[in-house]
Order: C-alpha cells, then sequence, then structure tokens
C-alpha cells in the first residue's frame, strides 16, 4: 500500500483541523480564556447552516417555497456567510458572563464556558432532537475525482482550500491591521492600552465575536464530512484544544502546524488501524508536551500562573 | 497555619450528616422519589469528596476524573469476572485500577499546574475514554460491561445481602462514612497542611523545602483511587459498567457537583453538590428532557456571581471565607 494517498488525505485533514482550531486560538491567544464552548458555537454553525440550507427555516410558507427554489449552491453559500452571523451573538453573551471572570483564575473561565457548551448541547437537543443530519454539499463540489488510479473527495479538497482562504485571512487581521494590533497590545498590558484611550471591552467582544464567528465557519464547512449531531461540539473542541496546547498557547503558526500534524498522524494512523485513529493524537500531545512543556512553539501565558 | 489548633475527629455536622443519611430510606419514597437514587446521591457524595482532594484542598484543578472512577468501575467488573467474585476483592481492585491509572497519570503531569493541569487531565481522560470503548472483547465497548452482580458483603460468619437497594444503601453509606472520615483526618493532618500550601503558593512552598511533585503525585493516586472506590460500587449499584462515566462530559459533572456544592470553601460542599445535581437532574428531568439546559444556567450563574458555591452562601454570613474547608 503506497503512504502518498494517506499523507494527501493527513494533509487535507490537517488542514480542516487547524481550520478548527482557529477561533479556539483567537480567544485563548488574545484573551487568555479557555472557550470550552467553542465546540458548541461551532455545532451551532454546523446546524444553522442545515437549516439554511436544506431549508428548514421558520419562515412564511411562500418565502420558504421560494427559498427552497433557489439552487443548492446558492443556499450553500449563503449559510456559510449568514450561518456565523447567526452564531455571533451566543458568542456577545458568553463574553458578557466571561467579562466578570477576567483577573480572576483562569479555571473560571473554563468552568464557565463549560456550562455554557453543556446549556447550548441541550438547546440544540430540544430544538432538532437527537437524530443525525447531513449537510448536503452543491453538486459542482461534490462527488470524487480520479488522481493516481485512485478516487478522491472533491469536497475535502476544497474544504481544505477554504481552510487556507480563512487562515490568511485570520492572519492578516491579527498581524496586519490596526485592530489586531490594539488586541495583542491589550493581551499583552492591558492597563496601558486603556491609557492610550482605546476601549479595551469594546475590543474584547469583537475578539470573543471573530473566534465564535471562526468556529461556526469551521462547523459548516466541516458539517458535510463529519455529519451534524448534538455532541458534535464536546467531539470537535477536544481536538481544538490538543492542537493548541501542541502548537503552543498564544502562537498563529503553532495552531497551524499543530492542526497540520494532528492531521497526518491522525491520517496515517487511520491508514493502519482506524479503529485507534484519534487514539493517536492524544499519545502526540503526550509525548510533544512532555519533552517541550509549553508545546511547539508557546511563550509563557497566564495559563501557567 | 493553625498550628496548635486541634481539629476533632468527630465533628457535630459530620455526625449530623451521616445521621441524616442514615434516615433517607424511611422517607424517600414518601416525597415521590425512589431509593435507588439514594444509592446514587451516596456515591457520587463520595465521588465528590474523593474528587474535592484534589480540586478543592489541592488546588490542582483535574477535569479528567471520570477515567478513574470508570476504572474503578471496570476493575469491579472484570475482577468479578475473571478473578474473585468477593465482594472487598473486587472493591479492592477497584481502587487498584483506578490508583494505577492515577498513577501513570501523575507521572505525566504533576510538575503542571493551573490551566495546564486541566487541559492535560482532559487529554488523558479522553486517551483512558477511547480506550474503553475500542476495547470490545475486555470492556465490551460502547455497550458496556453488563451483569455485574451485587455481591454479598462477608463479614466473618456473617453475609449480607446487597441485592435490594436499601441494604446497598447502607452499605455504601458505611463506605461514605469511613471515606470521609479517612478524607477529613487526612487534610488536617500534616499532609493535608502540605497540600494547602502547595494549593496557596507552589513556589513557595517548594522554597519551604517540600518536594511539591510527589505531594501532588500522591495526591492525585489517593484521589483516583478512592474515585475509582465509587466507581466500583457505582458498577455494582447500576450491575453495569460504561464507557460514558469516563467522557469529558462526565468528568465535567463531577467538577460540577464539587463547585455548586461549594467545594472550594467547605469540606461537605461536593456533597452538598452531589445531591443538589442529582436532585435536579431527577426534578427538572421530570419536566423537560433538556434538565442540563437549566441546571447549566444555574452553574453558569454560580461560577459568575458566586463562585464559592452554595456551600458558600451558608457559610457568608458566620465565618469568612477561608476558614472552613482547609
Amino acid at each position: 500500500m503506497s503512504l502518498l494517498p494517506h499523507l494527501v488525505n493527513g494533509l487535507a485533514l490537517g488542514l480542516l483541523f487547524a481550520l478548527l482550531a482557529l477561533g479556539f486560538m483567537l480567544i485563548l491567544g488574545l484573551m487568555e480564556q479557555i472557550n470550552l464552548a467553542h465546540g458548541s458555537l461551532f455545532a451551532l454553525g454546523a446546524y444553522f447552516s442545515f437549516a439554511i440550507a436544506t431549508p428548514r427555516l421558520p419562515l412564511p410558507p411562500d418565502l420558504l417555497h421560494a427559498w427552497a427554489a433557489v439552487p443548492l449552491g446558492w443556499r450553500f453559500t449563503a449559510a456559510i456567510f449568514l450561518a456565523p452571523v447567526l452564531v455571533a451573538p451566543f458568542g456577545v453573551v458568553i463574553e458578557r458572563l466571561m467579562r466578570r471572570t477576567y483577573g480572576r483564575d483562569p479555571l473560571y473561565g473554563l468552568l464557565l464556558t463549560f456550562g455554557a457548551a453543556m446549556v447550548i448541547e441541550d438547546l440544540i437537543r430540544i430544538v432538532w432532537g437527537t437524530r443525525d443530519y447531513m449537510l448536503p454539499v452543491p453538486r459542482g463540489i461534490s462527488g470524487g475525482f480520479l488522481m493516481l488510479d485512485l478516487i478522491w473527495s472533491t469536497y475535502r479538497f476544497w474544504a481544505a482550500g477554504f481552510a487556507v482562504i480563512a487562515m490568511a485571512v485570520v492572519w492578516l487581521v491579527i498581524e496586519r491591521t490596526r485592530f489586531g494590533a490594539l488586541v495583542k497590545a491589550g493581551a499583552h498590558d492591558s492597563e496601558i492600552v486603556q491609557a492610550l484611550g482605546h476601549d479595551l471591552e469594546k475590543l474584547r467582544v469583537w475578539v470573543f465575536v471573530l473566534g465564535t464567528m471562526m468556529a461556526a465557519i469551521a462547523g459548516v464547512i466541516l458539517a458535510p464530512i463529519w455529519g451534524i449531531r448534538p455532541h458534535m461540539g464536546v467531539d470537535a473542541v477536544i481536538p481544538a484544544f490538543v492542537i493548541i496546547v501542541l502548537g503552543g498557547v498564544g502562537s498563529f503558526w503553532g495552531a497551524v502546524l499543530g492542526g497540520l500534524l494532528v492531521g497526518m498522524v491522525v491520517g496515517l494512523s487511520g491508514a493502519y488501524a482506524s479503529e485507534w485513529s484519534m487514539l493517536s493524537m492524544y499519545l502526540l500531545l503526550i509525548l510533544v508536551v512532555t519533552f517541550r512543556a509549553r508545546g511547539l512553539f508557546g511563550k509563557k501565558s497566564v495559563l501557567e500562573a | 497555619m493553625r498550628s496548635g489548633h486541634r481539629v476533632p475527629t468527630l465533628t457535630p455536622a459530620m455526625i449530623a450528616i451521616w445521621a441524616a443519611f442514615a434516615t433517607v430510606p424511611l422517607w424517600i419514597e414518601h416525597i415521590g422519589l425512589y431509593q435507588y437514587l439514594g444509592v446514587e446521591i451516596l456515591i457520587f457524595a463520595t465521588y465528590a469528596l474523593a474528587y474535592n482532594l484534589v480540586l478543592g484542598h489541592s488546588g490542582l484543578p483535574s477535569f479528567g476524573h471520570g477515567a478513574f472512577f470508570g476504572l474503578g468501575a471496570y476493575g469491579f467488573g472484570l475482577a468479578q469476572f475473571h478473578l474473585v467474585a468477593d465482594l472487598w476483592f473486587c472493591l479492592g481492585a477497584a481502587v487498584a485500577a483506578a490508583a494505577l491509572g492515577g498513577a501513570i497519570v501523575a507521572a505525566f503531569i504533576s510538575h503542571r499546574r493551573g490551566i495546564y493541569y486541566s487541559l492535560l487531565t482532559i487529554a488523558f481522560g479522553q486517551v483512558f475514554w477511547f480506550i474503553a470503548i475500542k476495547s470490545h472483547a475486555i470492556t465490551g465497548g460502547e455497550d458496556g460491561l453488563l451483569k455485574i452482580a451485587r455481591l454479598p458483603a462477608r463479614l466473618g460468619v456473617v453475609s449480607f445481602d446487597l441485592t435490594h437497594n436499601i441494604s446497598l444503601f447502607y452499605f455504601v453509606l458505611a463506605v461514605f462514612v469511613a471515606v470521609s472520615l479517612l478524607l477529613w483526618r487526612l487534610v488536617h493532618s500534616p499532609f493535608g497542611r502540605v497540600l494547602k500550601a502547595i494549593k496557596q503558593n507552589e513556589t513557595r512552598a517548594r522554597f519551604v523545602g517540600y518536594d511539591v511533585w510527589r505531594y501532588k503525585a500522591a495526591v492525585l493516586v489517593l484521589s483516583a483511587g478512592l474515585s475509582g472506590l465509587a466507581g466500583g460500587l457505582f458498577a455494582m449499584a447500576q450491575s453495569s459498567a460504561f464507557p460514558d462515566v469516563m467522557s469529558l462530559h462526565y468528568s465535567g459533572y463531577i467538577v460540577m457537583m464539587t463547585l455548586v456544592g461549594g467545594g472550594l470553601v467547605t469540606f461537605w460542599g461536593p456533597v452538598l453538590g452531589a445531591i443538589v445535581f442529582l436532585l435536579a437532574r431527577d426534578v427538572i428531568g421530570a419536566f423537560t428532557t433538556g434538565w442540563m439546559l437549566w441546571f447549566g444556567m444555574l452553574f453558569v450563574a454560580l461560577v459568575v456571581y458566586r463562585p464559592e458555591g452554595l456551600g458558600g452562601l451558608f457559610l457568608r454570613p458566620a465565618r469568612a471565607k477561608p476558614a472552613a474547608a482547609k
């Protein structure tokens, strides 16, 4: 059996994992808060996109019929843009509550978001039930193609490409805009930034909203691959945190590399022992963190206090 | 440090709590609940007390304790099936399995603290959970180990049958009494004082000359072992062992119970938390399937407004915060 297909699949999977971890990384890196609700926001993104694309919206019947007549390609595109906007208010509420834990032990943020994750998960169960759904993919990017005598999933490659674009956008926002500079400065020394007359509270809300929307976008993009079910949130938040701890807290490239490594390891171990492939990422994490306490590119952070 | 201030082995509060539990089977059915709930509450109260040894008393926020509870449950079941079907032996196996798991985890993470401690315990918890799900041949996979017997408690010539919920309740109560007494003594011993010092300032504790790593490892092993004991009892109560209890959800639930009850500020907080959690599950669950929606909101509100938990509400007027738990 040739190794190449597994490497390519691992790479594609790694890009998707990096996309999944991106929002988690933003909030942790720029606000020093662990957002355990990240996975639930991811799940909400998937559910909202499902509601928009299939379409199952609480709209008047005429309007719904008209929307259902629109080609799936448009509905899918609308889902990618609209679902994150619909999920954003959940992030705002969590940030509001979290505000009271700033300056306290970061454990409280973790506990709070765990509670929020439980609430959102049950909310999903109440609204959509416990069954699985599948988000349909427009015909242009569904199906498969032949390469090297193997069949490849078109959507996976399309999604991986989308992940690269999303990462580039986030990188530009953090590294090349005034907003990014202010937020990073605020994480570094909040007093100076406030003394200079910037509204740090507002900045934090925007960071959280950005992180929330990234989670939701990841949810939309990954929904056709992983499926939509109530506990998908918990299934997603754990790889996200594994990737961040592996890559090093607060490092953008650490998150990307962490995602790629996890994708590779899961992809390759999946080739030989598919049952156990998800275990490999924890073993990788434990191995790396045993020798490099702060992960690959980690800096000292408040989390070690 | 309150040197010279001796803490009595038995306190009125302790005896009152034990006595109150002892009356539960007499009235629990009259208020519309059922005997098995009492058993479950006592098991989770024992588990929460054991968990609070790391969270409340040592300041180590483990988020993967479900693994130890689950190891105890599987240890109990597997010992019964493959070794000796004796209650004491199987409970011993439950403790040993969980303590061994705790020792493995401790070896990797005892130099960590704070959030990194949480994150790594999550990772280890997932490893154990994953192994439990995938080892079909040993653990029964997602179906779990079924048909675990409620073994009789043999004490020399007499033997107590524990197949009924009421007799099981009193057996679990005896274990709860023993565990709470042990933990009470432990946290007020010199060992407990060192844990408290580590909680307050690890670096300082190290500079004073304590081998912090050993204390942190020891307390995790101990807490894991006692959590495993609770897990063994749970396997017996449920007549089965499932991988679910090892999941991140369940590991989070025990943190919720401990925190909601006020484990950070009082010794008995986790017990209160276990009662509130399981009652909420049954009472709210009777009205809606999404009980965690409401309990989760209560939990979030507590974290935001009253991180010292329900126990803290009662203590608040009487004593200043640091007094009770330590």
